[in-house]
């Protein structure tokens, strides 16, 4: 079966900013998450999908077909932009509205269609109102809305989950899904693996614009478990917290600053367990727990390494 | 493959309707319109006054403030304004608002996308200026020795044709400048009332690539000669005289360089990359 996206040592520079550094994937259809921190080159490598940049190097390949000015590929493909950008003097409606008009689509037709894209996002009762006036949760959805409007085969989301609410992400998460079981292709970029386990099980993470990886996002997640993870704990007394788990043969390493304390553990689970008991039982008062580890970077650094 | 792919092609005036619908929309909703209505009926004020100012030592020929006030202020300075306000952000308004995107990743043909924004403009500036143009000419009525005769009407449409000329030579220039530069104010400010007043200054054949130029070309003949203000050189004089352009020469001219201009905008949307800048940047 023909590959919907397929690269082969693709680069993409700017001046001397290497974007996309000899990047050879090939993605299928249904949902595929680009999963990278930020500058990895999720953006740059959806652009040269799209046909915005044209590549430096390589050969790229959408559709059958090489998207640079190609405007029967840009037909069969839908695209959320990253940036929160919008004629801001339109009301959300008319925004889709007009998106469906440069589609080519009739006026009556890019009318139904607008209308129906706003309610797949549910936007149909401050679809009238301007644009300005959303908050940016509503103008992330009118994006989605305008991506969606046209039937693309192939949709393309760029960070599509930020500033959404915990509810507005979840109904982004089951739409997601639901394109990608009628057989469209899906491909959304983020730097939460978390989001990307919501919907898809296929990913390939970029890191400095290589493909650091692809496949399974289960085995990215226990990499992440595996690998050692820093819990830090502000507390009233760190040193009394810190007593709990210097014994523990997980722990790897215990750092104090500032009425906090740092544990490296490399039994993130075992860890969390002991310290709810710790909380519970010794009654230390806790002010908060973060994981300066618990994302992307850590693992990003250890596969590099 | 889904139902979009299996649609019959779009015709290329659909793709061309919808940009001048929405280019036409957002023009009008800008108060940017409003300015430029202000600034086109300013002239007005001045025939107005000569009108109530009827005392002797004030009385003008209200046919030679017309056409003073028409050749001076509108198609000098007037008209490139007012093509620079609405031509630079045809384009560049999209490119420095980051919603360009939207925009190069339909189906739309860049050429549709560049004409019909152009033909939007077009249309608005015209009307505006035309219409601008009637008042004053209607005011300068009230001033003495300008009547509604069929030849004064036409010499009014002669100036109204040579207006709209004016937005479409210097139109095409300021959508290429929002196009290609970040400042295509500042570079259309620098060629219209810098570039264009020192050519016409240089002896030879300097001022051809001028807009100017072809626009004093399809000017109505008037009784009085108009002034020259180019220092003349006997090799200047011959050049000038070698390439001497009538109207319809100078119509052509306009017509190839707003020809250039638009094709070279439609090119331009085509190729550059427009977020690069911001890539590399972040």
């Amino acid at each position: 079966m023909t590959p919907v996206i397929e690269a082969q040592t693709l680069s993409k520079w700017f001046g001397e900013v290497i974007a996309v550094n000899n990047l050879s994937l090939s993605i299928g259809s249904g949902v595929t998450g680009l999963l990278g921190p930020n500058g990895a080159g999720k953006t740059t490598f959806i652009k040269l999908a799209l046909g915005l940049y044209g590549p430096s190097r390589g050969r790229l390949r959408v559709l059958g077909q090489t998207p640079r000015n190609n405007l029967g590929v840009l037909r069969r493909i839908g695209y959320c932009p990253e940036a929160d950008k919008f004629y801001e003097n339109m009301t959300g409606y008319e925004f889709v509205y007009w998106m469906n008009r440069f589609w080519g689509m009739m006026p009556a037709e890019a009318r139904k269609k607008a209308e129906q894209a706003c309610e797949i996002v549910k936007m149909s009762h401050r679809m009238d109102d301007v644009v300005s006036e959303y908050s940016k949760g509503m103008r992330q959805r009118i994006k989605v809305a305008q991506a969606l409007a046209t039937d693309p085969e192939l949709l393309f989301l760029d960070e599509p989950m930020s500033g959404l609410d915990p509810e507005g992400r979840e109904e982004l998460f089951a739409l997601i899904r639901k394109l990608g079981e009628e057989g469209r292709t899906v491909i959304f970029s983020t730097h939460i693996l978390y989001e990307v386990e919501r919907v898809t099980n296929t990913v390939v993470l970029l890191h400095n614009g290589c493909v650091l990886a692809e496949g399974d996002v289960h085995q990215i997640r226990d990499l992440i478990d595996e690998h050692p993870h820093a819990v830090t704990i502000a507390c009233s007394e760190p040193h009394r917290m810190a007593a709990y788990f210097i014994d523990n043969p997980a722990t790897l390493n215990i750092e104090f600053s500032d009425g906090r304390v740092t544990v490296r553990t490399s039994d993130p689970n075992g860890f969390y367990k002991t310290l709810n008991r710790v909380i519970l039982d010794e009654r230390i008062e806790v002010a908060s727990v973060t994981c300066p580890d618990d994302n992307l970077q850590s693992v990003f650094n250890y596969l590099v390494k | 493959m889904s139902e979009t792919s299996l649609r019959p092609p779009v015709p290329y005036t659909r793709y061309l309707n919808s940009t001048f619908s929405h280019a036409s929309l957002m023009m009008l909703r800008r108060r940017r319109i409003v300015l430029a209505a202000v600034l086109s009926l300013s002239p007005l004020v001045i025939p107005l006054a000569l009108a109530f100012l009827s005392e002797a030592a004030f009385s003008e020929d209200g046919n030679l403030i017309f056409v003073r006030l028409v050749e001076w202020l509108y198609l000098k300075a007037i008209a490139p304004l007012l093509a620079l306000f609405f031509g630079c952000m045809l384009i560049g308004e999209d490119v420095e608002l980051q919603t360009i995107p939207y925009l190069l990743t339909r189906p739309l043909p860049r050429s549709a996308l560049v004409l019909g924004r152009f033909m939007a403009y077009l249309s608005i500036s015209s009307t505006i200026l035309v219409v601008s143009i009637a008042m004053v000419f209607a005011a300068c009525t009230s001033v003495g020795n300008l009547s509604f005769s069929p030849e004064t009407i036409e010499l009014m449409a002669h100036y109204c044709a040579v207006a709209v000329l004016a937005l479409l030579g210097y139109g095409a220039f300021a959508m290429f400048l929002g196009a290609t530069t970040k400042h295509p104010i500042i570079f259309g400010i620098l060629f219209t009332f810098g570039w264009q007043r020192i050519a016409l200054y240089i002896p030879g054949m300097v001022d051809f690539i001028t807009v100017e130029k072809y626009l004093m070309a399809l000017l109505p003949k008037l009784a009085t000669e108009r002034e020259n203000v180019v220092i003349r050189t006997a090799l200047g004089e011959f050049q000038k005289q070698q390439l001497l352009i009538a109207g319809p020469k100078a119509l052509a001219g306009l017509l190839i360089i707003s020809g250039l201009f638009l094709g070279g905008t439609c090119l331009i949307v085509r190729w550059r990359e427009y977020s690069a800048a911001r890539a590399v940047a972040g």
